[in-house]
């Protein structure tokens, strides 16, 4: 395991990795990897920085109510698949993310897509989902004052993560189906998945609309209760 | 007598991710076709003759690439006729064969993959990483059982209450929404309760002691070793461009030199260890049951 003893550089360091491997994996791997190992370079880089994400949460003081918490809220958004196709997991992770911290809500987002795809069937695509409900959770952590205190500004963060969500995952199709990442290949596979784009971002909107209050007053209300 | 699902998960993991990884990098068809051709023998010897709607999806998507990429890729020189004013050529045909053969053969490992890392084998292998993260993926993966059932609870009193009426859309939509309300409710609180109860049993004080479930033979090392020793060898000739195709403009035929024959053999054990596993428990189960 990873041992960073700084505790800023480390909480730094949490935070910037995924942030950073991203763009990286996009923009600068091109230049310096042959296009054959471009989808393997990319896949690696996934799955650490899903590794590194995941092996500082051992040292981080989480607190056992919230972990708790935290398997709760994954197993609710797993199960809260009330129709076929539309799946709340992105409005129970933001929902997550706001009320429990950014950690939290990395966390339910990437291991809802881990359990949803023991029913759904796993795959070479289940790190790049599971890096981007893990990310949409994260930024809506950062971000949780003023998601709280606008509406509007909730359902937006809503639609934009599922058109985002849809596009990360057309970077690994493209990647996936030509073995480098091309414009053209993108263009293409982002014309293929409009339609689940579209899907993914009413069905967010819909879901937060439904879940925000009752599930912000509960998670609230725990919050109080129990001082966490 | 010892199936493979009951082998040590990490070593068969490692196998299966490999074979499989290699799969999705390569695209000599010969390695291809070797890799679909075990994954599939594996896959009946594991399933019998079921799951016909897997076998359809699975080589029916291939074939549909297959079919579809000369549509759109119009590299390639020979041409073999014209649709609309597009060329369709033979190049573009074999590379999209190749392509649907490389898709199929991944399609059926990792659902094999999916088929033998049951949960619990994820979770034993999830401890190296992070103990506290196995810890929440565990109680995640039980909670969801349990909130089943507690759903069903819900729905039942409900019921009782008198609240809805039968077959009307509107009230099944409200009282799914209701019943889930009332589940994350009674969740959190549930949830609070078993932190409380784990705080009280002492939980994170002192060093964690733990058992393992799934001990090492010396069959799982030889299985890991293996493993190992032969993926290595096949991504080194892999990466020394043993394996290297080109299909356009124009398909040529591999240098078949020493290389391509070591890579295509080591590659050819690999993915035949859970079909050597099987097939020599199941020579040695006949053999001691006949001397019985």
């Amino acid at each position: 395991m990873i041992v960073i003893h700084s505790a800023r550089i480390r909480r730094m360091l949490g935070t910037a990795l995924p942030f950073a491997i991203m763009p990286a994996l996009v923009l600068l791997l091109p230049v310096g990897v042959q296009a054959e190992y471009y989808a393997l370079v990319s896949f690696l880089m996934v799955v650490l920085a899903l590794l590194l994400f995941l092996s500082g949460f051992e040292r981080r003081e989480l607190g056992t109510r919230r972990m708790i918490l935290v398997s709760v809220m994954t197993a609710l958004s797993v199960i809260g698949r009330l129709l076929p196709l539309v799946k709340p997991i992105t409005a129970l992770t933001v929902l997550s993310a706001l009320y429990l911290g950014k950690e939290a809500g990395f966390l339910v987002g990437a291991m809802s897509a881990v359990l949803s795809n023991f029913i759904m069937g796993q795959g070479p695509w289940t790190p790049f989902q599971m890096l981007a409900w893990g990310l949409i959770g994260l930024f809506a952590g950062i971000c949780a004052e003023p998601l709280k205190r606008h509406r509007a500004l909730l359902y937006g963060y809503g639609i934009l993560s599922g058109a985002a969500y849809s596009m990360l995952l057309d970077v690994w199709t493209t990647v996936w189906t030509y073995k480098e990442f091309t414009a053209e290949g993108y263009k293409a596979a982002m014309a293929t998945g409009l339609p689940y784009a579209v899907l993914y971002a009413v069905s967010n909107l819909l879901f937060l609309m439904i879940f925000t209050k009752p599930i912000g007053e509960k998670l609230a209300r725990i919050k109080k209760k129990y001082g966490l | 007598m010892r199936t493979y699902d009951a082998m040590n998960p990490a070593a068969v993991a490692v196998q299966l991710l490999l074979t499989a990884c290699i799969t999705v990098f390569c695209m000599e068809p010969v390695l291809l076709g070797i890799s679909l051709l075990c994954a599939m023998t594996f896959f009946f010897m594991q399933n019998g003759t079921g799951h016909k709607g897997f076998h359809l999806f699975a080589l029916g998507i291939p074939l549909l690439f297959a079919l579809l990429n000369p549509l759109w890729n119009q590299h390639g020189t020979s041409v073999l006729f014209f649709i609309n004013n597009r060329a369709i050529t033979k190049e573009a045909l074999f590379f999209g064969a190749v392509t649907g053969l490389r898709l199929a053969a991944v399609l059926y490992w990792f659902r094999i993959f999916s088929d033998l890392m049951t949960s619990d084998k994820l979770f034993y292998l999830l401890r190296f990483l992070s103990p506290k993260l196995a810890l929440v993926f565990s109680m995640a993966v039980r909670n969801l059982s349990l909130f089943r059932q507690q759903m069903h609870r819900i729905q039942a009193a409900q019921k009782g209450l008198g609240l809805y009426r039968e077959k009307h859309f509107i009230d099944d939509v409200r009282g799914g929404l209701r019943v889930f309300s009332i589940l994350i409710t009674w969740a959190l609180e549930n949830g609070i309760i078993t932190a409380s109860s784990m705080t009280a049993r002492g939980y994170g004080t002192g060093k964690r002691t733990s058992c393992t479930n799934f001990r090492w033979k010396r069959q799982d090392v030889l299985l890991l070793v293996s493993a190992l020793l032969l993926s290595g060898l096949v991504i080194a000739l892999i990466a020394a461009g043993y394996l290297e195709r080109v299909f356009y403009p124009v398909a040529v035929p591999p240098d078949r030199n020493f290389g391509w024959y070591g890579a295509v053999a080591a590659y050819a054990l690999l993915a035949m260890l859970p079909l050597i596993h099987e097939g020599k428990e199941m020579l040695l189960w006949y053999r001691l049951r006949s001397n019985i």
